[in-house]
């Protein structure tokens, strides 16, 4: 065994087998790295140790494991699968499975049917992948494991001599780009259906972002995280007029229920989907210029239709309702990117039909939390200009007191305790947006005035390549509203107060995935901020055109191709004009070949072909002079004419020089050779007189 | 199906001789295909339609690079040195690229319907030369059977294929006997002085003695010398040895075999011929309705041999 690793052999000196083997190996486990990072630890280690063995085997040309061995190692992974996820059926157990069964059958790689089995496994995990991230690095990622694959398997069918990986390489290289456009056709044109059963649940997809609660604490986790939440292009605005930040407010959740320590909607889902409770209409009037921009949402497994406040009609390609507290709600979880067309008026108004006494909802706290904070309502009410100004000057004074009270923004506020308002504008005096907004309410209830959190996101930062906005977790906001009698409700957003320069403080610059992560480390360092941005712009090019090509875009390609009214029967028809177009270009280009040919060959050979139908066969490297000779040798004086022109032929070929004039009698030669007489053959003739 | 292609030595294979079919390992690639986009369809990955597509644009591009691997190739027959019966009779074929446009791969060319066939790259216009295995049935002369060509490249989904019916004919000489018995004693030319003495001595006159060789007359062992070698243990017996004198003509004769079915004695008839040709004596060649004056070398070799063949 030693002996095996003592003799160093470099790649080069291996045998053949071995290093396919090798190679191999190196694609299974690229195929599978990308999901071993989002797998449990020990499933990525497993097939690592797997893909190890194999390789020391192949690079010891060693026995593979035995039968028994092998069933083992099997009863082992499935064993250590049930007992990691409790099941086998369920949705990263059947992805670690499958990882580790690509892995372990490297293990028993002996025919040719085995490679077959690693391939085709191969296809599957690459699948996977997508399961988890549709980025395009991933993607990149993918076609680079493709190839791999591929190329792979038309070496597995090379069975001669020692081919050069790159020469397999190659072969894989060219069956990709001619299946392309194939690809292209099928992916524009093949009808997109809806699921055509359940999947199981997708725990690996939950994605992080806004919830329906609010604890204190959990939009801080969000701060760190700069994975985009959705992307918008204004479609109106110049590239270099920013729209105003106090504009981009995109209003998620409303949260109006307190109970000292959660915030949650004043709504609740009913059978896991999202039911607004019922209240009465919004009553939402809107002035001014309105923003028009198309919106590209990232899948959040949620609800939230993230619009610019305030957008009174439906964002277009989106279902959804408007609920009373001017939130958009999509009628399913969004679980995969979507894209729509919205127009938001940043000037508006929002009130209700709802009787005054209805607003006591949003005054209403639990008992016995936040005693000081009550006491400052009472304070701040006593104030002279308070108690003449209404809620208007009460919310000044709040805010005056935010701004001038030594309240500073933080991430890092610490453990807060049972009475969080207090705790706020008493005690640690420093929190995050949930801190702030969350104690400006307590106090607004306090003090008798309707008020609720909104959360959502604001902010974004625009791209300087293709101008359009991104919008991240880490601009994940906490504001409120007041109710304002006349005026209804009034957006305050406290943190404003604490920290005017909020968006320019936090900033983490990671893209999504463990790829995009890896990428991110790299073009994301601060030092390329171009290339940066050139990477999301393509990144959202990406988006737009593959990810979200959905039924609707394929019906309005099909729209714009001319079919009035768009269904599968359209693409089918496509797709077969496609087919039986690239069929004619085929054929086409087949004859072109055939017409290529050197003209004074076909003639050549199309009397061959004559003679060749009367059994006199010949093959082109005969000269038409010995061909004669063959004629006048088989049918005598009847050859005679035959035999004359064939010489004709050879003297037009190698004449002095080749001329127009020669050309001409080429064409003459064929004309000739359409009224030659053929004899019949010797055998025919002989029939004949026997008969006779 | 077959039969209709026309007999000949050289193939250029086009459009109309090479056909091609999925393989099984292909109706498996379908399978996958088919799972791959319901599992695209199901979890609504756009990426996973994107795999499954190009995934399927290879195998139709592989199709073609497949089919394109025979097109245009021309087959070769390398006419066919007479063999012997039982022996196997390795077919020559020179593949050659006459476009040379590509590098052609894993072209496996065997009689059709064998199991083992040989395994050959052709560069662009380049030829490459294979031997196919092939045991012909027995004597005689025979036409050769059809040969296929065929390709798996580059996936191994589609298996393509031609098949050639060359026009040259094997000439099968029949078997020689192993162990066949000496030489028959050689009929003493007209008027050749030695003639008494040498049908004393069967044919041959002593020139000498020798290793007993299987198959020597009884009569020609020196019996005394042989004793004396069994006594010292070595077991080695030593015979006279004769050289067949150039006078005298040796006739092999198909009724004068001592076998008794046609086969055997044509066997041993052509076992004698090579004996004969291997000392070099003069043979002559007796068959009903042919007879081959006496001569020797390898046209006169070939001649019997052949005429032993069609027999």
């Amino acid at each position: 065994m030693l002996s095996g690793l003592a003799i160093p052999r470099s790649l080069q000196t291996l045998p053949r087998d071995s290093r396919d083997t090798l190679f191999l190996l190196a694609v299974v486990a690229w195929v599978i790295a990308p999901l071993a990072l989002e797998l449990k630890p020990w499933t990525g280690a497993m097939a690592a140790l797997m893909l190890a063995w194999r390789g020391v085997l192949a690079w010891r040309s060693a026995p593979l494991p035995s039968r028994r061995t092998r069933v083992l190692m099997l009863l082992l992974t499935v064993g250590a699968v049930f007992a990691s996820y409790r099941t086998l059926a369920g949705y990263e157990a059947g992805i670690s499975l499958a990882i580790l069964l690509l892995a372990l059958k490297t293990l028993e790689l002996r025919a040719r049917r085995d490679a077959m089995a690693v391939f085709f496994l191969g296809f599957f995990v690459l699948l996977m992948n997508f399961l988890y991230s549709q980025s395009l690095p991933l993607a990149v990622a993918a076609v680079i494991g493709l190839l791999g694959l591929l190329t792979a398997l038309v070496q597995a069918h090379m069975p001669v001599g020692r081919p050069p990986v790159a020469l397999a390489a190659r072969t894989a290289l060219r069956l990709m780009v001619f299946g392309a456009p194939v690809m292209a056709a099928l992916f524009l044109f093949f009808p997109r259906i809806a699921p055509l059963w359940g999947v199981p649940g997708d725990p690996a997809r939950a994605r992080t972002g806004l919830s329906e609660e609010m604890r204190v604490g959990n939009i801080a986790s969000l701060a760190q995280d700069s994975s985009p939440v959705m992307r918008i292009r204004f479609s109106d605005l110049p590239a270099s007029v920013a729209p105003p930040q106090r504009d981009l407010y995109f209003r998620g959740p409303v949260l109006s229920r307190f109970d000292g320590r959660d915030w949650t909607p004043a709504s609740e889902q009913i059978n896991g989907r999202y039911q607004p409770r019922w209240m009465a209409p919004a009553r939402l009037t809107v002035r001014g210029p309105s923003v028009r921009y198309e919106a590209t949402l990232e899948p959040s497994g949620r609800h939230w239709l993230l619009v610019m406040d305030a957008a009174p009609a439906r964002p277009e390609g989106a279902e959804g309702f408007l609920s009373a507290d001017l939130e958009w709600i999509a009628s399913r979880p969004l679980t995969n990117l979507l894209r729509y067309r919205a127009e938001s008026y940043p000037d508006f108004s929002l009130s209700t039909t709802l009787a005054p006494a209805a607003l006591t909802e949003f005054t209403r706290l639990p008992d016995g939390f936040d005693p000081r904070t009550r006491d400052l309502a009472s304070a701040l009410l006593a104030q002279p200009s308070v108690a003449a100004g209404g809620t208007a000057a009460l919310i000044d004074a709040a805010l005056a007191r935010l701004r001038n009270g030594g309240y500073r923004y933080t991430l890092e506020p610490g453990v807060y305790g049972r009475d969080t308002a207090d705790e706020f504008w008493f005690g640690r005096k420093a929190g995050f947006c949930e801190h702030i907004a969350s104690a400006f309410v307590v106090l607004m209830r306090a003090a008798g005035a309707p008020a609720r959190v909104v959360t959502g996101y604001q902010g974004g930062s625009p791209n300087s390549v293709d101008g359009v906005w991104t919008v991240r977790q880490s601009d994940a906001h906490a504001w409120t509203e007041v109710w304002l009698a006349g005026r209804g409700w009034v957006r305050v957003d406290p943190t404003a107060s604490v920290a005017p320069d909020r968006l320019e403080m936090f900033r983490a610059q990671a893209p999504d995935g463990a790829f995009g992560q890896a990428f991110g480390a790299v073009v994301g360092a601060g030092w390329l901020p171009g290339l940066r941005a050139a990477w999301e712009a393509v990144n959202d090019r990406w988006n737009q055109w593959v990810l979200n090509y959905t039924q609707d875009r394929q019906l309005d390609l099909l729209k714009r191709l001319g079919f009035d009214d768009p269904d599968w029967r359209s693409m089918g028809r496509i797709l077969g004009g496609l087919a039986l177009a690239a069929l004619l270009a085929g054929l086409a280009w087949n004859a072109l070949r055939r017409r290529q040919r050197d003209p004074w060959l076909r003639l050549y050979a199309d009397a061959r072909r004559h003679l060749e139908k009367r059994g006199l066969s010949s093959t082109d490297a005969v000269a038409p002079r010995t061909l004669a000779r063959f004629v006048m040798a088989r049918y005598g004086g009847a050859g005679r004419p035959i035999s004359d022109w064939l010489l004709r032929l050879e003297a037009q070929r190698y004449a002095p020089r080749q001329t127009t004039a020669s050309r001409a009698s080429l064409a003459g030669l064929r004309r000739q050779l359409r009224g030659l007489a053929w004899p019949d053959t010797p055998r025919s003739a002989l029939q004949r007189t026997r008969t006779n | 199906m077959f039969s209709r292609t026309p007999r000949q030595d050289s193939q250029l294979l086009t459009q109309r001789n090479v056909y091609i079919l999925p393989t099984r390992a292909g109706g498996v690639l379908a399978v996958v295909l088919t799972v791959l986009l319901v599992a695209s369809i199901n979890f609504q990955l756009n990426l996973g339609y994107l795999l499954t597509f190009l995934l399927a644009g290879a195998a139709v591009a592989a199709m073609h690079v497949g089919h394109a691997t025979l097109r245009g190739l021309t087959l070769h027959l390398v006419p066919p040195a007479p063999a012997f019966a039982g022996a196997p009779a390795p077919l020559e074929v020179e593949i050659a690229d006459e476009a040379g446009k590509r590098l052609r791969h894993a072209i496996a060319v065997g009689v059709r319907g064998s199991t083992e066939p040989a395994w050959t790259d052709v560069g662009a216009g380049g030829r490459a030369t294979v031997h196919i295995a092939w045991t012909p049935p027995g004597r005689g002369l025979h036409a050769l059977p059809p040969i296929e060509a065929e390709t798996r490249f580059p996936i191994g989904a589609f298996r393509a294929w031609t098949v050639w019916r060359p026009a040259s004919e094997l000439l099968v000489y029949p078997q020689p006997e192993a162990g066949a018995p000496p030489l028959p004693p050689g009929a003493p030319r007209e008027g050749s002085a030695r003639h008494a003495h040498l049908a004393a001595t069967g044919g041959a006159e002593s020139e000498g003695v020798r290793t007993y060789r299987r198959g020597d007359p009884l009569r020609q062992v020196v019996w005394k010398k042989s004793a004396r070698a069994i006594a010292a243990g070595t077991g080695e017996l030593t015979s006279r040895d004769t050289a067949q004198p150039a006078e005298s003509d040796l006739w092999l004769d198909l009724h004068q075999t001592g076998a008794t079915a046609l086969e055997d004695r044509l066997s041993r008839m052509c076992a004698w011929v090579l004996m004969a040709e291997q000392w070099s004596q003069p043979y002559g060649l007796r068959l009903p309705g042919v007879e081959i004056a006496p001569g020797n070398g390898a046209a006169h070799r070939h001649r019997c041999l052949e005429a032993l063949a069609r027999c």
